[in-house]
């Protein structure tokens, strides 16, 4: 009966190898109680849990350089300043003054701050931080070599920095850079490979007792000594998720992001709040003005912003989660964000109009719009993988103003480095910080550009506006901040009527939480992320 | 001295392949969607290539590189800031795991239900079993994945949805932790077996049909010998060549194998690391995860010549090593 044999075998080997595997226990994770509020204090909670996933040994220097990384990194260390909606306050510096027209900014440093191996934070360490930052960058670095004249410590509890030449965008820079025990640094000389537990000790309200870098998983405990407000959650893990909803939805994670298609799932139901990211995170179409002359005419890039469609681009690659970009570059949830500039709505006719004047009024046999010459308007858009539906829409917008794309996609390195190296005619790109200090206006727009987002190392090629540079000059020097908001309001309608760029569109992501377990979330002024927060995980005054 | 050849020309291909790629790995100018970069300037830029000695020209980069990796130096990650070794050898455990577990499993099943099928060549069963087998290994590893994780982990909930174990937690024997580990890994393996079983299946049970209609058999069953001993000995034995050379070749392709089933279950695997050192040109791991997989394919390359040896009297000594 061989027949038999067979199926005897393979029945046995099934039941095998299903004993064998089949045997795990399903591990129930019944320590997720919401916390209960104690008197009247802010609820507190034992346990957060969040998506994980390997961002770096989070000291200043050794975390990748990408947001989570830096924000688990910020839970371990504090800046002078920190962070809330709606700007910079006070941290460890319990007030501030900036002296000399911007030269000088004079921190008063809080009493009774300790580390986290109990040495007390002393004036001494802001010096000593301010002075290894500028000879060391940090991962995230927010001061250059050459920021910073001097570092003095005043008295017992001051200490007086000398910048090398004002900047609006310094007490940002200052602030926000993290302060470093010199105990454990000064004899560190090469910071990126120390990572010893010392070199996650800082001040800040949560110490590191737990990392896995192969699985990805973190656990941050509650500093006890913690100068500041009360933590309001005792323990945070990261653990990786493999889908983040369904985490969510089993409880293995207590916040999700979620995309617009899957929404309805958590709408209508008191279970679940929602909440929209501002829109901090955007997408730039580049025009490279330095080696396309055509380029640098000002009405061909006004007659490409009429022509496109932000809101079908929105709805059809975005799926609704963005909002549309404004040609004064800064975004809506922008603190200095100018309301009232020059939009472009769509408009055939008028990008017809602008095209005509330039000459290019006639058709060719495939509706290419062409001059005299015959020159026509055709050009090469070159975008990462990622973008290729962006492009895709992009280029049938265009084609019905009668101007050609033809998208070049490559990974995204080969885009940045073509970017970089002015080898594109179109270009886009897609990054964060929209939200930051608006003197990243300056670094993308003039001539003098110290690099990182800007898109060419030499500041924007062919393109030169001198009241524009006057003014992206002397707001940099205004230290007063209603004095500073209007110029930076006029440099805003500048930008919108020479359109040196398109801002296409922000991206605003949805956040999904219980708020029966924790409702402390809250959005820095200038960032698009709940966990990202500090403050999101401290009791509220 | 073929296999050091081998290795060096592979050596000097990882060497250039990365650094042929436009960009440097201290250049961030975008980032993934809704993804926030470190703000890095210029002068950071410089300084870090510098630092890791990547301004200098290529030809002393790579005589560097090669004196290195003679001393067993296989430098250090620029992005995952860790001696790649480390990395490396933290991780390949997972994949090798998962993809052994694969290969032993997938071949297993593949043979039996083969070699039923060749037993019951264009009867029912054959025809049954060729159906199913030919549609399941046309459905990609990480889709299958996918629906493994939507149907047992989420919806059934008998298993976890990502990882390899439990994160902070305590075992009380290693017994439990055992448990545990198989508990995380029988997802991602049944992924991978399924997505395999099919090309074993058919591989066996042509093997096995021809092996059946031969001579030698013919010969056997005249001699009155115990089925048993006709199907184990003489037709399976003969048949598992060709399958014994597949199990070789797919061990060689060990970590890339792995790689969306380890990005569906969230693995801590190689696979998945492989893909973000090259997006983030990080030249030290890309070399260093490219040898260690030259070094498998050798190896296994290697190994499949023993055990030809054993199972094919026909391969003697005079064959010598088959260059990789």
């Amino acid at each position: 009966m061989p027949r038999k044999r067979f199926l005897i075998v393979l029945l046995l080997a099934i039941s095998l190898s299903l004993l064998l595997f089949g045997c795990g226990t399903d591990q129930a994770r019944d320590d997720q109680k919401p916390g209960v509020a104690k008197g009247g204090e802010q609820q507190q909670v034992d346990i957060i849990r969040l998506a994980g996933g390997d961002w770096g040994y989070p000291s200043p220097y050794a975390h990748y350089p990408r947001g989570p990384g830096i924000f688990k990194m910020c839970l371990i260390f504090d800046g002078l300043l920190e962070r809330d909606e709606k700007g910079l306050i006070p941290w460890l510096a319990e007030k501030y003054e900036i002296k000399e027209g911007g030269r000088q900014y004079l921190f008063t440093i809080r009493d009774g701050v300790k580390w986290q191996d109990g040495k007390p934070l002393t004036a001494e360490d802001v010096k000593f931080t301010f002075e290894y930052a500028s000879k060391y960058p940090m991962v995230s670095s927010y001061i250059g070599s050459k920021d910073i004249e001097k570092v003095e410590v005043v008295g017992d509890r001051q200490v007086l920095i000398t910048v090398s030449e004002p900047n609006a965008a310094m007490l940002y820079n200052l602030g926000l850079t993290r302060i470093i025990p010199k105990h454990i640094w000064e004899n560190v000389d090469n910071p990126k490979e120390f990572t010893k537990p010392e070199a996650v000790i800082g001040t800040g309200p949560y110490r590191l007792t737990g990392y896995n870098k192969e699985h990805g998983t973190y656990r941050f405990e509650a500093f006890e000594d913690f100068w500041g407000p009360r933590q309001r959650v005792k323990v945070i893990e990261f653990v990786p998720v493999s889908e983040e909803i369904l985490a969510f939805e089993k409880g293995e994670i207590d916040l999700a992001g979620v995309t617009p298609d899957v929404l309805p799932r958590f709408q209508n139901d008191p279970q679940y709040k929602i909440v929209k990211s501002p829109g901090f995170w955007g997408y730039r179409l580049l025009f490279n003005m330095g080696d396309y002359p055509v380029l640098r005419h000002k009405e061909l890039r006004q007659a490409i912003a009429y022509a496109i469609d932000t809101k079908e681009l929105i709805e059809k690659v975005a799926r609704g989660a963005a909002v549309p970009g404004s040609a004064g570059i800064l975004p809506p949830d922008h603190v200095m964000y100018n309301p009232n500039v020059k939009q472009y709505k769509p408009d055939l006719q008028k990008a017809g109009e602008l095209l005509a004047k330039l000459g290019y009024d006639k058709l060719d046999e495939r509706g290419i719009r062409q001059n005299q010459k015959g020159e026509k308007l055709s050009f090469n858009l070159l975008v990462s993988s990622g973008e290729v539906r962006l492009a895709e829409v992009l280029k049938e917008q265009l084609a019905r103003a009668g101007i050609e794309i033809k998208v070049q996609s490559v990974d995204m390195k080969t885009r940045d480095a073509r970017v970089r190296e002015n080898k594109y005619e179109l270009a886009i790109t897609g990054h964060g910080g929209w939200g930051n200090d608006p003197d990243y206006l300056r670094e993308r727009f003039a001539g003098r550009s110290r690099g990182g987002i800007s898109p060419s190392a030499s500041g924007l090629r062919g393109y030169n506006n001198d009241e524009l540079n006057n003014l992206l000059e002397k707001q940099r020097l205004e230290m007063d901040d209603q004095k500073r908001k209007q110029l930076i309001f006029k440099i805003q309608e500048i930008l919108a009527e020479d359109v040196p760029e398109i801002p296409l569109y922000y991206t605003t992501g949805y956040n999904v939480y219980r708020p029966a377990k924790y409702d402390g979330w809250m959005f820095m002024f200038d960032h698009h992320s709940l966990t990202h927060s500090k403050l999101s995980y401290l009791e509220r005054g | 001295m073929e296999y050091l050849f081998t290795i060096w020309v592979i050596v000097t291909l990882n060497f250039l392949l990365p650094r042929a790629m436009p960009g440097d790995p201290f250049l961030y100018l975008s980032a993934d969607e809704g993804q926030e970069m470190a703000r890095f300037s210029e002068e950071q830029r410089q300084y870090y290539l510098e630092y890791y000695g990547l301004d200098r020209p290529v030809a002393a980069q790579y005589l560097s590189y090669l004196s290195d990796l003679l001393r067993g130096n296989l430098g250090y990650s620029l992005y995952y800031n860790e001696p790649v070794s480390t990395i490396i050898l933290r991780r390949l455990p997972w994949t090798t795991f998962l993809v052994i577990a694969a290969v032993l499993l997938s071949t297993v099943f593949g043979t039996i239900l083969g070699s039923m099928s060749a037993w019951y060549r264009e009867k029912w069963p054959d025809k049954f079993l060729f159906f199913c087998l030919i549609l399941l290994s046309e459905v990609p590893a990480f889709l299958l994945g996918l629906v493994l994780l939507f149907t047992f982990a989420a919806g059934l909930g008998l298993f976890p949805l990502s990882g390899a174990i439990t994160h902070f937690a305590s075992y009380s024997s290693w017994w439990e932790k055992l448990l545990d580990i198989l508990h995380h890994a029988f997802l991602p393996v049944m992924a991978l077996t399924i997505a395999r079983v099919g090309g074993m299946y058919l591989l066996s049970r042509n093997s096995m049909t021809t092996v059946l209609e031969k001579d030698y058999l013919r010969t056997a069953w005249a001699k009155g010998l115990p089925k048993k001993r006709i199907i184990f000995r003489h037709a399976l034995r003969n048949a598992m060549l060709p399958i014994v050379t597949r199990v070789f070749l797919s061990l060689g392709s060990l970590v890339g194998g792995a790689i969306l089933v380890e990005n569906v279950f969230a693995y801590p695997g190689l696979g998945h690391l492989m893909r973000e050192a090259v997006m983030v040109h990080d030249y030290p791991l890309v070399q260093g995860i490219f040898l260690v997989v030259t070094i498998c394919v050798l190896l296994a390359n290697f190994l499949a010549d023993l055990v030809y040896r054993k199972l094919d009297p026909r391969i003697g000594d005079y064959s010598g090593i088959h260059g990789g």
